[in-house]
């Protein structure tokens, strides 16, 4: 019964703990389940971060083909996550602030957060900043889908907000209604302060 | 002179006297070496007996010709009594006196006690055997019994009140059936009104239609109306009590005739000469039972004389009712004596136990110190110490009861100390019916683990005796661990709330602990586990159930397989694994 590591196909790493069928099985000891939740969102969250996914649904655990397929089952051992659990596991993950319902008010989808609105904020300045954009007005669909792939293609419109709104808040953003909907102009932060 | 034979009704002495009596009679007492009076005169034939004293009746039993001339003596007859204490020679003597009319013949010739009756009213068949004034009440609803028989028209007897002592000729006549006064030989019983009426081949009569019946039929073949019948005919010379009959021969100096005319208050009397003592309790006990007319009682309870006398109105329903609740009265109260005297009995059984093991004692240590000499015979102290276990005081064996034991405290621990004798067979025999332990040994002698219930089943029927109720069975089991080796403790499961007693290598942690080395091997599932711990499935379910909410195990319930067609078919079941997640350090990818 020993236990090792595995790699995907698209290179991840999976954890040891993947291959052990009680891995995919709600455990009723509250002890015991809190440390599988614990590797569950870590493991969610680090393959997120690997392929740069931002959503996961319920029904993930029950289609096949998706992105999440490479965590979700484990066909070496025949084993797969139900829905009712990986449901609970995302219950857990949004209360630890690791995602959020998006929309809100429902459980079904979530928006990962496997970086932090603030983080998202520096490393959204610093991606103007490095690519010289300081100071010009940029639509949220520039950002989100640059010529030039970047750390942000791709993120979800409620991230883009709530980042730009804590740069808003430093000073180092602001927000200006252009033509077509809202613009955003990145100041540096350290001359306004 | 006649006395004896005008108030005394002639018994078969061979029968024992508690066979004689009445159901509603009962004996108080007996004397032996008694004779009797017959009024002043001696009585030459019954000079040396038995007089034993019922609730009813004086009987005396001959000691030479039980058969011919014993004799009882209704005490409704008895008007006084009177004692002597005896001088020098002359015994002490109870004198009799008896009722100017003879109350004992009437009721006789009235009662025909040999034979089950019908109640007129209820329908309820009255069983033989009761005293006479008892029968002539119906059992259940308290009608008397002589207003069906005047109605069917049979020969009536007459109502007690109307008979006159000794009207003889007259009784004779009209009540065929009781030939209480004959005059002639036992051989031919019957008395010349009744010869008259029967027919050549002993048939008899109706009295209602004149057909001629078979003996035997107790009733008109025709027209049912109940036949008078010779006893004698019938052929049954002796049987319970009293038959109507007297076979005594009579002897040639008597001569009844003559009885009316010295019928005085001096000579109505019998003397009992008590020849070897016994006189004086024997006496007070005939004055209690006199006082306590016992012949009257059935009567009174049910109503009473004047108004049962007047008529059948005091009969139905409130009888019935009264009978009904009487009997539950008594029966409550028999009740009560029963469970008073095992109460009793109770107590007294610890002083038995005490003796026992006094007397065992005694005969160890008598049998320790005179091997040589043999003071006491081995044979007689091996037939004490069988009897003392035949009687079930074998001390080693004794079930503990409360009463042996001063305080609540000391008394379970005493009982845990027999618990652990049940379960662990330590060096005494208890025997378990229902259990194939061919060593007799304790219930737990080959089983680590058992359910409180049948621990509890199985000691009682261990102690036989004194069971033991649930909550004493609790208050007993923390007492336990410290009489038996190794420990034996109460175990309670939390998912399922069964409790159970175990030693220690079922304790929870014990048993955690070798459920993670078998899995080391591989995951199992619950059958397997209990496979190799050989026990039942149920209850390795509960301890692997504890073993997972203390975290030492985990679960896989496999249901959600990709692949249910594939190679390794895996039911539902869930299979048990070593706790993964305890200690787990993440080994993916670094973030």
């Amino acid at each position: 019964m020993s236990l090792s590591p595995h790699t995907t196909p698209s290179g991840f790493r999976l954890p040891s703990i993947h291959a052990a069928p009680p891995f995919f099985t709600q455990q009723p000891n509250p002890a015991t389940q809190a440390v599988a939740t614990e590797q569950w969102s870590r493991l969610i969250l680090s393959y997120a971060k690997h392929r740069n996914l931002f959503t996961i649904k319920v029904e993930d655990a029950q289609t096949t083909g998706g992105d999440w397929d490479e965590i979700l089952r484990n066909d070496r051992i025949n084993r797969k996550l139900n829905t009712s659990y990986l449901a609970y596991i995302l219950e857990q993950m949004e209360r630890s602030c690791r995602l959020a319902f998006d929309p809100p008010k429902q459980s079904i989808s979530a928006v990962l957060y496997w970086r932090t609105p603030e983080e998202w904020a520096e490393v959204l300045h610093e991606w103007a900043t490095s690519t010289g954009q300081l100071n010009t007005i940029l639509t949220f669909y520039e950002i989100i889908e640059p010529p030039v792939p970047s750390p942000l293609s791709g993120v979800p419109m409620s991230i883009l907000r709530r980042a730009i709104n804590l740069l808003i808040k430093s000073n180092r953003a602001q927000l200006i209604a252009v033509a077509d909907g809202e613009g955003v102009r990145f100041l540096n932060g350290s001359t306004s302060k | 002179m006649g006395v004896l034979k005008r108030y005394t009704k002639p018994v078969d002495g061979t029968i024992p006297v508690p066979a004689l009596l009445y159901d509603d009679e009962s004996l108080l007492t007996s004397q032996e070496s008694v004779g009797m009076y017959d009024g002043t005169q001696k009585s030459p034939k019954h000079q040396n007996g038995t007089v034993y004293t019922t609730t009813h009746r004086l009987f005396y039993v001959d000691h030479s010709h039980p058969h011919s001339r014993s004799f009882s003596l209704d005490l409704s007859s008895i008007s006084r009594t009177d004692y002597y204490a005896g001088l020098f020679t002359s015994s002490p003597k109870i004198t009799l006196y008896l009722h100017a009319n003879n109350p004992s013949r009437t009721v006789d010739a009235s009662s025909n006690d040999l034979q089950t009756w019908e109640c007129e009213v209820c329908s309820y068949k009255n069983p033989p055997g009761l005293s006479p004034a008892a029968s002539k009440l119906c059992g259940l609803c308290g009608v008397p019994r002589n207003t069906s028989q005047t109605n069917s028209g049979s020969p009536s007897p007459i109502p007690p009140k109307l008979t006159q002592h000794s009207s003889s000729q007259f009784l004779s006549t009209s009540l065929p059936s009781s030939a209480t006064n004959l005059l002639s030989t036992p051989g031919s019983s019957t008395n010349p009104a009744q010869d008259a009426i029967i027919g050549a081949n002993g048939e008899i009569p109706c009295p209602a239609c004149t057909f001629l019946n078979h003996p035997s039929l107790p009733a008109c073949e025709i027209c049912g109306t109940a036949l008078p019948r010779p006893k004698n005919v019938a052929g049954h010379p002796f049987a319970r009590s009293a038959p109507s009959s007297r076979p005594v021969s009579p002897s040639p100096d008597e001569d009844e005739e003559d009885d009316d005319d010295d019928d005085t208050e001096a000579t109505r009397l019998v003397r009992l000469s008590f020849r070897k003592g016994g006189d004086k309790s024997f006496y007070a006990t005939l004055r209690r039972s006199l006082l306590g007319k016992g012949w009257e009682s059935k009567v009174r309870s049910s109503s009473t004389p004047a108004s049962q006398a007047s008529g059948t109105g005091q009969g139905g329903l409130n009888s019935i009712l009264r009978t009904v609740e009487n009997t539950a009265a008594n029966t409550q109260s028999n009740m009560e004596d029963a469970l008073q005297d095992i109460e009793s009995l109770a107590v007294k059984a610890r002083d038995m136990v005490r003796m026992a093991e006094d007397l065992n004692e005694k005969l160890t240590v008598a049998t320790a110190t005179h091997t040589a000499s043999n003071i006491i015979e081995p044979e007689e102290a091996t037939f004490i110490r069988s009897s003392l276990s035949q009687l079930g005081l074998q001390m080693p064996n004794a079930p503990v009861t409360l009463d042996m034991m001063r305080d609540e405290r000391r008394w379970h621990e005493e009982l845990a100390r027999e618990l652990a004798s049940v379960l662990q067979g330590n060096g005494s025999s208890w025997k378990q019916p229902g259990t194939n332990d061919e060593q007799g040994g304790g219930m737990m002698r080959k089983r680590g683990i058992i359910a409180l219930d049948e621990v509890w089943g199985g000691w009682n029927r261990a102690r036989g005796v004194a069971l033991i109720p649930p909550s004493t069975f609790l208050s007993v089991l923390p007492h336990l661990p410290s009489y038996t080796s190794p420990p034996i403790h109460m175990r309670k499961f939390s998912t399922s709330g069964l409790s159970v007693l175990h030693t220690p290598p079922y304790a929870r942690d014990v048993f955690a602990d070798r459920m993670v080395t078998l899995l080391t091997l591989g995951p199992k599932t619950t059958v397997e586990v209990a496979h190799e711990e050989q026990l039942p499935v149920g209850l390795v379910q509960d301890m692997i159930a504890e073993a997972e909410r203390f975290g030492d195990i985990c679960r896989d319930e496999g249901g959600s397989g990709i692949n249910i067609f594939g190679g390794r078919t895996e039911s539902g079941e869930v299979r048990w694994w070593n706790n993964i997640f305890m200690d787990y350090e993440w080994d993916g990818q670094a973030s």
